[in-house]
């Protein structure tokens, strides 16, 4: 048909084509995504069902807790701080992580080629003076390092190691390298820790010493809460619809699905804003790759690998209680920018791990953990654009009618609700962070608000992430805007 | 059709789930506050009598008499608190509280709670045996290392340990490497610190546990309680257990208690041929010890290509003194050593 013969061609006659492939598209996949619709939520059952006896465990073990944290047996922790251009809150975060409760620790602060004033911040609030230390090259770092700085009182245990600017895996890398203790963790320059997080993270290791290499504990939005000299003092929900249906999202990612994979002994992924590792084994797995997108999930992937071919008895373990405040994005643009990024991680490292899918070698990691990840994590988003797409055609179109169509929609989006809201009772269950009657409402409202709007952007975002990545486009880390804490004066 | 009633069951059932779920968090909200303000309205008349007799200012004992003649009701909570204290008090006002309990018959419900169905009556009657230092509840005591609940288990190691008696070290360390999950390593190793010089053999077989975490926590103990008996299993461990946490234990341990043969050894695992990690444990162990025959060791070390290691043998002759030092002034001074130098300095180890 020539463009003129298109010209003389009526709506009607355009509808009925385009009607006949919504049809056929319809039959050739409602199946599959039926079937796919099916197993996504009685995996998140299942997932719900090990995250609530993993809560059981924890409740009970917490019911008849004795005083044990911090006693024999528990590991030096060497906190590892990457900072680039950290000057506003980088002293009171070291001073903060320097009086954390816990028997042995010490702060390695990684200045990744700052341009501003941070180093200075630090010189001068802990009195630095340099040392003639050469940082062993355990785990190989590009770039050069311009020097190391202890206190002067030669007892707080403090180090501060600066260094041409490489990025955050590099920075981490080098501090682990500097660090003296059997445990390192990596902590964000402007992450809060719970004064007793560090203890109840580090006991899975007091616990079983051979075995535990490596455990995550919770990560929480801190936005909208009250900070005081660098600690939370009082937890309230965020002012702004955004961060609020984020605090709702980490609810649901941390307390259901890590809980759960870390009943079911297949956690593959901990948290880079807190996870604690055995340093010689996270030396001999070569460190995080400075490189990978998705670095923390990378280097717990490569630490299962590395463990599982060796044919080490291990243990990777989530423990929910210890937090780790972080401040979440309170705008768009910076939202976008992490989902696209934490989407083409997600992708760049299972692709490199494909290898370890569905290969019994690998034990549960390999045979279902892995599997998981790329049905329901990586491709959840290209089927939810298909239902997004698909529906209001074959709606417009008269393939399927309204009540069907209202139906499939209050069944896909409630489940999801469901999910948040198992997570949410869970919360208050175990935890119950949030004390006032009004943020349990607001918690209850963003798990339907999310649904609307939020969800299909981000469905968007991780899509664009993933494209961007199979079109082999470089990616730029963007900035992460802070709007601060809530400080209030001491 | 069919499809279309699926559809619809489906939806109501999640829209059910949905409504339970909030009213579940809810009601657990409102159950959880009810509890508490209950428990405090039972507390309230007691709690000056509680703060009398835990601070002991309980002189003439009417405090304890009051808190004795409790109602029933409030007997409960009051053994929750009073157990609560017992792990903070010593002396006197522990004893008067143990009486308290015992008046309330608490001691003989615990006993009786051993063999309960709930795993968390278990766990706390298993505790509160321990807080009342009953040594005679140490026969009762011993099957629960074994129960098949992590918490209870864990709660019997804690009670053994408070009651400090030396007769269960071999069960404690038995029960930790147990392949049924066995004890955290870390709550083992605090009881047995409790039981005093008592547990030496017990120790020296729990060295040659077939699970590592329980030679892990024998070796740590050694180290940790001045136990030189094991000495000679300890270097044996070091030279050739399987796993790498236990020789490192057993080369900590070697360095709080060794002698001359144990520098020796400690000094032979410095070499090149060991996983870096060991050698810079040994490295530091050395310091720890400061026998002078490792001093020709550590000063070969300085030039080792591995900074850290060269670090640590520097520190550690620090430490020795005079020999020391002068093993390092004869050294070039590179920059492990000027860096062990100047942390010495800073930390006024040194002039």
């Amino acid at each position: 048909m020539s463009l003129p013969d298109l010209a003389v061609v009526s709506p009607a006659e355009l509808v009925e084509p385009l009607r006949a492939v919504v049809v056929w598209l319809l039959r050739v996949t409602t199946v599959p995504v039926l079937a796919y619709f099916v197993l996504i939520n009685t995996s998140y059952l299942v997932l719900i069902g090990l995250g609530a006896l993993d809560f059981r465990t924890h409740l009970r073990a917490r019911r008849t807790e004795v005083a044990t944290l911090g006693g024999e047996l528990t590991p030096g922790v060497s906190l590892i701080v990457p900072a680039h251009n950290e000057e506003a809150g980088i002293v009171t975060s070291v001073t903060a992580l320097l009086s954390l409760r816990y028997p042995g620790h010490e702060v390695v602060v990684v200045d990744d080629g700052s341009t501003d004033a941070t180093f200075e911040r630090l010189r001068q609030a802990f009195d630095l003076v340099e040392i003639p230390r050469e940082v062993p090259q355990d785990i190989p770092v590009r770039a050069r390092i311009l020097g190391l700085f202890v206190p002067r009182d030669g007892h707080t245990r403090l180090v501060v190691v600066r260094k041409e600017n490489s990025g955050r895996s590099e920075a981490s890398n080098t501090g682990v390298n500097a660090a003296t203790e059997p445990l390192v963790a990596m902590i964000d320059a402007d992450s809060i820790l719970d004064p007793d997080a560090l203890l109840r993270v580090a006991k899975p290791f007091a616990d079983d010493p051979t075995r535990v290499v490596a455990t995550g504990g919770t990560v929480r939005p801190v936005n909208g809460c009250r900070v005081i000299a660098g600690r939370v003092v009082g937890v309230d929900m965020p002012r702004r619809w955004l961060p609020r249906i984020q605090v709702v999202e980490y609810l649901r990612a941390f307390l259901v699905g890590r809980s759960g994979w870390s009943r079911f002994r297949g956690l593959i992924l901990i948290s880079g804003a807190f996870g604690l590792y055995r340093r010689d084994t996270f030396v001999e797995a070569g460190g995080l790759d400075p490189d990978s997108i998705g670095e923390d999930f990378e280097l717990v992937l490569r630490m299962h690998k590395m463990l599982r071919e060796a044919g080490v008895d291990y243990r990777v373990e989530f423990v929910p209680e210890p937090v780790s405040w972080t401040e979440v994005p309170s705008t768009l643009r910076v939202l976008r920018s992490q989902r696209r990024r934490w989407h083409r991680g997600l992708w760049e490292t299972l692709w490199t791990y494909r290898g370890m899918v569905l290969r019994p070698r690998y034990g549960r990691v390999g045979m279902v953990a892995l599997p998981y990840y790329w049905l329901f994590e990586l491709a959840a988003p290209l089927l939810e654009l298909y239902g997004i797409l698909t529906l209001p055609v074959a709606l417009l179109l008269g393939v399927v009618n309204v009540p069907f169509a209202v139906l499939f929609l209050a069944l896909a989006y409630g489940y999801a609700i469901l999910v948040t809201l198992a997570a949410m009772a869970m919360e208050e269950w175990a935890f119950h962070r949030h004390e006032r009657w009004r943020d349990l409402g607001t918690t209850l409202l963003s798990s339907v608000l999310e649904n609307i709007g939020y969800r299909q952007l981000t469905v968007w975002w991780r899509l664009e992430g993933w494209w961007a990545s199979l079109r082999g486009r470089k990616q730029v880390w963007g900035v992460m805007t802070r709007t601060g804490f809530n400080e209030e004066a001491s | 059709m069919i499809a279309g009633s699926l559809l619809l069951a489906a939806t109501d059932g999640v829209g059910l789930g949905c409504g339970a779920l909030a009213a579940l968090a809810c009601l657990t909200r409102v159950g959880r506050r009810r509890r508490l303000t209950r428990r405090r309205r039972l507390l309230a008349p007691h709690r000056a009598d509680l703060i009398a007799v835990s601070a002991g200012e309980d002189s003439e004992g009417a405090s304890l008499r009051a808190l004795a003649t409790a109602p029933r009701r409030a007997q409960a909570a009051l053994a929750e608190n009073v157990t609560g204290m017992l792990g903070k008090v010593r002396g006197l006002p522990a004893e008067q509280l143990v009486d308290l309990l015992r008046e309330h018959d608490a001691l003989d419900r615990a006993r009786a709670d051993l063999g309960h169905r709930s795993r968390v009556r278990r766990a706390r009657a298993t505790q509160l045996l321990g807080l009342s230092r009953d040594s005679s509840a140490v026969e009762a005591l011993l099957p629960a290392l074994d129960d098949r609940s992590p918490e209870v288990r864990a709660s019997a190691a804690y009670a053994l340990g408070l009651i400090g008696d030396p007769r269960a070290a071999g069960p404690l360390l038995r029960a930790t490497g147990s392949p049924g999950g066995g004890l955290p390593a870390g709550l083992a190793a605090e009881a047995l610190l409790g039981m005093g010089v008592g547990i030496s053999d017990a120790l020296g077989q729990g060295l040659r546990d077939p699970d590592p975490r329980a030679r892990t926590v024998a070796a740590h103990l050694c180290g940790a309680g001045s136990f030189t008996r094991p000495r000679p299993i300890l270097r044996e461990l070091l030279a050739g257990d399987p796993d790498l946490t236990v020789r490192e234990t057993c080369a900590v341990a070697l360095g709080r208690i060794g002698r001359t043969e144990d520098a020796e050894a400690l000094a032979r695992h410095t070499e090149a041929e060991h996983p870096l990690p060991l050698r810079r444990v040994c490295a530091a162990a050395l310091g720890e010890l400061a026998d002078p025959t490792a001093a020709p060791t550590l000063a070969a070390l300085l030039h080792d290509p591995d900074p850290r290691l060269a670090e640590l043998a520097a520190a550690a002759l620090v430490r020795f003194g005079p020999a020391g030092r002068h093993a390092l002034d004869a050294a070039d001074h590179r920059g492990p050593v000027r860096s062990a130098l100047t942390l010495a300095r800073l930390q006024g180890a040194l002039p």
